[in-house]
């Protein structure tokens, strides 16, 4: 008899599944609040707003994928169930390019939230001590990833937690003491940019929103997962859209308690997305609201220096996890599933994508004061890229797969029949399609970095995985194959969902049923 | 005195409590999920058992063996805090007085009691021990759950050597069917070793 094979353990609660996807995009408004002031000036919260709006899409696609297929893979999985090998490899590509900026541009996020206390460590005026300080941290992050330390889930949860009431509290007393509407309408006014630097703000915009997928990643651990990861998902987004949203409307509307140093004769929000107040703009932003600003000033910055510590090892874990899955899936070479004898870690990967992140992190020292916005330029590049697969093949699964019970579905949807099979086509997948296509397109026009780097790192990848399925005997563009009926089987049965597996099963007999009756005519 | 930096408006009020109460709404929303059948079924059975252990009697006699059985007595009666009797059932044959002198059975029934006692005190439970005369056991516990109101009786058990039709003994069987409350039975599979208690009584039950 063939023993069992190890599977993750379900232990991960709904506070767990939330603060796993909040440790990863609750850290993103911390650096993209300044980054999206720095170009799209008064019309920041119109930018968070269209970016918000594409990102309940792409959040509604992900919670839909994921509770009906909960397995660790995420997009790159969805991908490749709904659009084949070839596609799934280009998603899981992109969101390795994420991944590995993630690591680089938290890491860098996280030392600029500490600068705000240690000013030698500022990346301005001291950018040898921050970048050196930036790199040790990513090779402490790898090397712990190595030896197999990781944050756990509790210690991610209290650090949620602390964030979130720590975000809440800024916005309560920032709209209580500090807020006038008046001045956010005239700083609108005056600082509304051109349609260029619109389309900028907006693609930069969509990196405070960039993470959901950890979601996906933990579902093999959740309880219940197409139960819960629904609500966790819808949960996030509707809190990452709240922070997004006002906090963007608080900064153009407030009025400081004192004139910060070196803001004299320029609006708040400007001083924010200035290059030396970019990566700390919470920071700064929590110390100049009245009274609640002289506690915020300490505790803000290393608050949220842990918090994209934790996201930036988030990147660490989630580049080489997704690298391992890849490589189990045969996108990959099996180099990538190596596992360290000593710890059990996937080392390959992990030494792999933390080098790639270093590589990228030289490169955006090499920007100088423009650093962090290279590092968010290739990460809008990466998400918008990865979230275009993700709609289409929500659509594609939608067709190809519509007996999968989905304990969550989109609404709006199109009904029709194909091959015989009732499907719905979503409405808001395709408007999320168009939202982030356009998001994709913008971030191309306005990021001359990210034009280039992006589709650079998409060619390396497809022309290394061409060889690697050359070399192997494999179709280059097919896929391999796979019984996805057994697999989803097997899925909702090791994920306790028992009644959605009767589902299934019963839908799949219906359908044998039905084509036997048709057979002799 | 408001310093006078701070801007309080009406818009801003009801931008921060609204913000607050978002916040608060949609983790609330997150943590209350509907439960599945399965969690139904449990959740029921919790409620079930709530009830059931309000006041827990074990039962002892020469011929129940219910060691095994108050340990898991003290530990619900423990979670549950639930009230627990410990009742050793001393049968006085019909070839004597009701009132006759049983030494060695009392002296066993001290023994069993003082046991029952000290895995009570080892849960942290406080317990009631109590030595019963009867002509026969099943009819001594039922009396006594009915004069305690026992939510719960619980007792080991044991086959009779030659089988009579009743195949846990027929004390234990009668008690089952005449209590008017759950009866908590631990029966000793063919190859179990709920019995055998031989730290208890220091030599194999099996034996």
């Amino acid at each position: 008899m063939k023993p069992a094979q190890p599977s993750l353990r379900r232990s991960v609660t709904p506070w767990g599944s939330y603060s796993w996807g909040y440790a990863d995009v609750g850290a993103d408004i911390f650096v993209a609040l300044g980054l999206v002031f720095g170009v799209a000036g008064g019309a920041s919260n119109i930018a968070f707003l269209f970016a918000g709006l594409v990102y309940v899409c792409v959040g509604l696609a992900y919670t839909e994928l994921a509770a009906a297929y909960p397995v660790a893979g995420g997009g790159q999985y969805f991908v490749m169930r709904g659009l084949g090998d070839f596609l799934g490899f280009i998603a899981g590509w992109a969101v390795l390019l994420d991944f590995t900026i993630d690591i680089a541009l938290f890491a860098w996020g996280s030392i600029g939230y500490m600068s705000t206390l240690i000013p030698q460590l500022s990346s301005t005026s001291h950018p040898i001590s921050h970048f050196v300080t930036v790199l040790f941290v990513v090779a402490a992050l790898a090397v712990l990833n190595i030896v197999g330390v990781r944050e756990s889930t509790a210690f991610q949860g209290v650090v949620s937690a602390l964030d979130m009431l720590s975000e809440t509290s800024i916005l309560f007393f920032g709209f209580l003491f500090a807020f006038r509407p008046e001045l956010l309408i005239h700083s609108m006014q005056i600082g509304w940019p051109t349609s260029f630097q619109l389309m900028n703000g907006i693609s930069l915009a969509i990196i405070s929103f960039v993470g959901l997928e950890s979601i996906s990643h933990a579902a093999e651990e959740t309880q219940r997962p197409a139960s819960i990861i629904p609500r966790t998902s819808i949960s996030l987004i509707l809190t990452i859209l709240i922070f997004a949203l006002s906090y963007s409307n608080l900064a153009l509307g407030m009025q400081p308690w004192h004139t910060p140093v070196g803001a004299e004769g320029q609006p708040f929000w400007h001083f924010l997305g200035t290059p030396e107040n970019a990566d700390k703009a919470v920071a700064i932003m929590s110390a100049n609201i009245p009274l609640f600003g002289v506690l915020a000033a300490v505790y803000v910055p290393l608050l949220g220096a842990i918090l994209l510590l934790i996201s930036s090892n988030s990147g660490v874990f989630g580049s080489s996890r997704i690298a391992y899955s890849m490589s189990q899936s045969r996108l990959l070479p099996t180099l990538f599933e190596r596992v360290h004898p000593r710890y059990r870690t996937p080392v390959v990967s992990i030494v792999a994508f933390s080098g790639v992140a270093i590589v990228e992190l030289i490169f955006a020292a090499l920007q100088g004061s423009g650093g962090f916005e290279f590092l968010g330029d290739l990460y809008a590049f990466g998400a918008a890229a990865s979230y275009t697969l993700v709609f289409i093949a929500l659509m594609a699964l939608r067709i190809n797969d519509p007996l999968t019970p989905r304990a969550f579905k989109i609404p709006f949807n199109i009904p029709f029949k194909y091959k015989g099979e009732a499907v719905d086509f979503p409405l808001i997948g395709a408007l999320g399609l168009v939202g982030i296509l356009s998001i994709l397109v913008f971030v191309l026009i306005t990021h001359h970095i990210g034009r280039i780097a992006g589709p650079a790192w998409i060619i390396i990848g497809i022309i290394f995985y061409f060889i690697y399925r050359k070399r192997k005997g494999f179709s280059l563009f097919g896929s391999l194959p796979r019984d996805w009926q057994a697999s989803q089987i097997a899925i909702l049965r090791e994920a306790g969902e028992l009644e959605l597996m009767d589902e299934y099963v019963g839908k799949l007999k219906a359908r044998e049923k039905r084509i036997q009756d048709e057979g002799p005519q | 005195m408001i310093d006078s930096s701070l801007h309080v408006t009406a818009v801003g009020a009801v931008c921060a409590v609204s913000v607050v109460l978002m916040i608060m709404g949609t983790l609330w929303w997150m943590t209350h999920a509907p439960r599945s059948r399965a969690e139904q079924v449990a959740r029921v059975a919790e409620r079930v058992l709530r009830q059931m252990v309000g006041s827990i009697i074990v039962v002892f006699s020469q011929e129940i063996r219910s060691e095994h059985m108050m340990v898991l007595a003290a530990r619900l009666a423990r979670r549950e805090r639930a009230d627990l009797l410990a009742a050793y059932v001393v049968e006085v044959p019909f070839t004597l007085p009701a009132t006759a002198t049983m030494e060695t059975e009392d002296r066993a029934a001290l023994d069993t009691l003082a046991a029952a006692e000290a895995i009570a005190q080892k849960h942290g439970v406080s317990i009631r021990a109590q030595t019963i005369h009867g002509r026969q056991t099943s009819q001594a516990v039922l009396d006594l759950a009915k004069r305690e109101k026992a939510n719960l009786i619980v007792m080991g058990s044991y086959r009779e050597a030659k089988y009579m039709g009743a195949p846990l003994g027929r004390a234990i069987e009668q008690i089952a069917n005449g209590a008017k409350c759950d009866v908590l039975i631990g029966v000793e599979g063919q190859y179990g070793s709920l019995l055998r208690t031989e730290s208890l009584n220091g030599k194999d039950a099996s034996e």
